[in-house]
C-alpha cells in the first residue's frame, strides 16, 4: 500500500469543468514523483485535493491509510501540519523576516523558542540562506524567496512534501538547484510530489513522471536510479520540540 | 484485525501544553501591540469612537446613580418640617417628636426649640443687634423628621397627617414635590440610559467589528498561510480577538477619560446648584467598581465585535 493513494478521483468544478477524471495513482513512502502536463491538465487540482484545500467530487484519497477526503474540519489542521507545501508564488509574508516566515509552522505547533530557532536555522542552512535570516522577503531574489518557501515547508520535517510549479519563475540553473533540494529531502525519506511543466528539467532528474492531460493520466513513467527508494527504517528524527 | 488507535489516526491532535499556550498568547499579544502601534492613527480613531459610544451610557449611568443617591442621601432624603405656634409648649413639641420618632418610616427627628432657632438665626444672618431690640423671640419652635431610605410619598403623606393633627402645630411643610421630581427624573434618566446603552453598545460592537474586519483584510495572506501550515481555527481567530480586546479596552480608557473631563467641567456649576439646595457636592459612583465594570463591558463588546468580524470573514475562506 502506498503512502498516498488516489482511487478513481474525480473533481468537477462548479462551472462543469473537470479538473481530474477518475484518476488513480499510488505513491510509495520515500518516493519522488513529478506530475507534468500542460496548464489545466490537473496538476494543481491534484495537489489541492491532497492538501484538502478542496474536496473531490468522487473517489478516495488515502494518506497513511486514512481517507482524507472525509477528514473533519477539526482534524484538518493536524493533517496539514504533517504536510509541507511549496508554491510557485511562494506565499511569504512581506511584513516578517525570513526567520519568522520559516518559523510560522513551528509556532503553530507550539514549539519552544529554543527549538524554533534551532530548527529554523537548520532548515535555512539546508537551503543555503542562513545568512539572510534577518532580511525581509522583498530584499531576496526570486530564487531565494522560493528557497525560503521550501525551508518553511520542510521546517517541521514533514513526511510528505508537495510542490506546485516551484521553479515556475526561475531560470534553468536555479530551477535545477531547487529540484536538487527536493531530491535531498527525498533521500532522507520524505515522500515528494512535484508538479512541473518543465519537461526537460524533470526528465533529467531520473525520477518517476506522471503525465496528466485533461484531468486523466496519460503516462506513468517509472524513475531510473534512485527513484522510489524506500524510506530508511526508524524515522524518528523529530523527537524534540513540541510540548 | 486489531488496529491501535495510533494506526487509525496518523495525525493525532496534539493538545498544546499550558506553557505552549501561554507562549502563544504572549507572542500574539506582542504582535497585536506592534500592529496597533503601526496603525496608531487608525487605532486611536477606533478608541475615540468606541470611547464616545461607551462614555454616553456610562455617563448617564453615573448621573442616574447620583440622582438615586441624592434621594437616598441624608440631606436630600425627603421629610417634613413642622412649625409650631410661637410660644408653643415645649412639652407638645417633645410629644410630637416622640410620636414621629416611633414610626418605622422615620429615620430621625431633629427638634429646634425657639431659643435654638433664635441662636441659629443670629449666627447665620448677623442680625443679632436687630433681634435684641425685640422683647420676645418671634421665632417658632420646629422639628424636622427625615424619612428612612426607601420610604415613599405615601409614607410622607401619612406622616404629614399625623403631624398636622397634633397640638399647637402651625404649619407642616412636606418636601414631597422635591422627592417626586427627583424620582421621576431618575426614572427617565434610567430608561434613556438603558436605551442609549443598548444603542451605543451596539455601535461600539459594530465599530470594533469593522475595524477588526479591516485588520483581517490586511492580514488575509497571513491567514491563508497559517491555514496552509495547519493552524487551527482557534489559532487563526486568536490575534483578531485580541484586536477586539485592545480596541474595546482602549475605548474604555477613552470613555473613562471623557467622563472624568465631563465631571471636572460640570463640577463647579453643579456644586453651585446643589449649594442652593443646601447640599454638599458629593459625586458618587465614579469609583473602582464603576471603572472595573466600564472596562469589563468595553472588553466584552470589543471581543464580541471581533467575533462577529471573524465569523463573517473567515468562515469558508478560500485558502488558495
Amino acid at each position: 500500500m502506498g503512502q498516498i493513494e488516489f482511487h478513481q478521483v474525480t473533481k468537477r468544478f462548479d462551472n462543469g469543468q473537470e479538473g481530474l477524471k477518475e484518476l488513480s495513482a499510488s505513491f510509495e513512502t520515500g518516493s519522488m514523483t513529478f506530475l507534468t502536463g500542460h496548464s489545466g491538465a490537473g496538476k494543481s487540482t491534484f495537489l489541492k485535493l491532497l492538501l484538502c484545500l478542496d474536496r473531490p467530487t468522487r473517489g478516495q484519497i488515502l494518506v497513511n491509510g486514512v481517507n482524507v477526503t472525509q477528514i473533519s474540519g477539526r482534524r484538518l489542521p493536524h493533517y496539514r501540519q504533517n504536510l509541507g507545501a511549496v508554491f510557485q508564488d511562494h506565499h511569504l509574508l512581506a511584513n516578517r523576516s525570513v526567520f519568522e516566515n520559516v518559523a510560522l509552522p513551528l509556532r503553530v505547533t507550539g514549539y519552544r523558542e529554543r527549538d524554533v530557532a534551532r530548527r529554523v536555522r537548520a532548515a535555512l542552512t539546508r537551503v543555503g540562506l542562513l545568512s539572510k535570516e534577518g532580511l525581509f522577503p522583498r530584499y531576496l531574489s526570486t530564487g531565494e524567496q522560493q528557497r525560503v518557501g521550501i525551508a518553511r515547508a520542510v521546517v517541521t520535517r514533514p513526511k510528505i512534501l508537495l510542490a506546485d510549479e516551484p521553479t515556475g519563475n526561475l531560470d534553468p540553473e536555479l530551477s535545477r538547484d531547487i529540484m536538487g533540494l527536493f531530491e535531498q529531502f527525498q533521500q532522507i525519506g520524505t515522500t515528494v510530489v512535484v508538479a512541473s511543466h518543465d519537461r526537460d528539467l524533470i526528465e533529467s532528474m531520473g525520477m518517476r513522471i506522471i503525465e496528466l492531460a485533461n484531468g486523466s493520466m496519460v503516462s506513468d513513467q517509472p524513475g531510473s536510479a534512485g527513484a522510489g527508494r524506500p524510506a530508511p527504517a526508524g524515522d524518528d528524527e523529530d523527537a524534540d520540540g513540541a510540548d | 484485525m486489531a488496529r491501535t488507535k495510533a494506526a487509525r489516526d496518523p495525525w493525532p491532535r496534539q493538545r498544546p501544553g499550558f506553557l505552549a499556550l501561554c507562549r502563544d498568547h504572549a507572542r500574539i499579544l506582542r504582535e497585536t501591540g506592534h500592529f496597533v502601534a503601526e496603525k496608531l492613527g487608525t487605532s486611536l480613531l477606533v478608541w475615540v469612537l468606541v470611547g464616545i459610544a461607551l462614555a454616553l451610557p456610562a455617563g448617564l449611568f453615573l448621573l442616574q446613580q447620583n440622582l438615586a443617591a441624592m434621594t437616598g442621601a441624608w440631606e436630600g432624603r425627603p421629610g417634613l418640617t413642622v412649625y409650631f405656634e410661637v410660644g408653643a409648649d415645649p412639652g407638645a413639641v417633645a410629644a410630637l417628636a416622640k410620636t414621629l420618632e416611633s414610626r418605622d418610616t422615620v429615620s430621625r427627628v431633629t427638634v429646634i426649640s425657639e431659643a435654638e432657632a433664635l441662636a441659629e438665626f443670629q449666627r447665620f444672618t448677623g442680625l443679632a443687634d436687630a433681634l435684641d431690640l425685640l422683647d420676645d423671640n418671634p421665632l417658632p419652635a420646629s422639628l424636622r423628621a427625615v424619612l428612612e431610605a426607601g420610604a415613599d410619598a405615601a409614607d410622607l403623606d401619612a406622616l404629614a397627617a399625623v403631624a398636622g393633627a397634633a397640638d399647637r402645630v402651625a404649619e407642616v411643610v412636606v418636601e414631597k414635590t422635591w422627592l417626586e421630581r427627583v424620582t421621576d427624573i431618575t426614572r427617565v434618566v434610567t430608561r434613556v440610559g438603558v436605551m442609549l446603552a443598548g444603542l451605543f453598545g451596539l455601535g461600539a460592537v459594530l465599530i470594533t467589528a469593522t475595524s477588526v474586519r479591516l485588520a483581517i483584510e490586511a492580514r488575509l495572506e497571513e491567514v491563508r498561510v497559517l491555514k496552509l501550515v495547519g493552524a487551527t481555527d482557534a489559532q487563526i481567530r486568536r490575534p483578531f480577538l485580541y484586536f477586539g480586546l485592545v480596541y474595546g479596552l482602549g475605548g474604555g480608557l477613552v470613555a473613562a477619560m471623557l467622563i472624568s473631563i465631563a465631571l471636572l467641567v460640570i463640577e463647579a456649576p453643579l456644586a453651585q446648584l446643589l449649594g442652593s439646595y443646601g447640599q454638599q457636592l458629593a459625586l458618587a459612583g465614579f469609583d473602582l467598581v464603576f471603572l472595573g465594570a466600564l472596562f469589563a463591558s468595553a472588553a466584552l463588546l470589543g471581543v464580541v465585535g471581533a467575533l462577529m468580524a471573524v465569523r463573517q470573514r473567515l468562515a469558508g475562506l478560500e485558502i488558495l
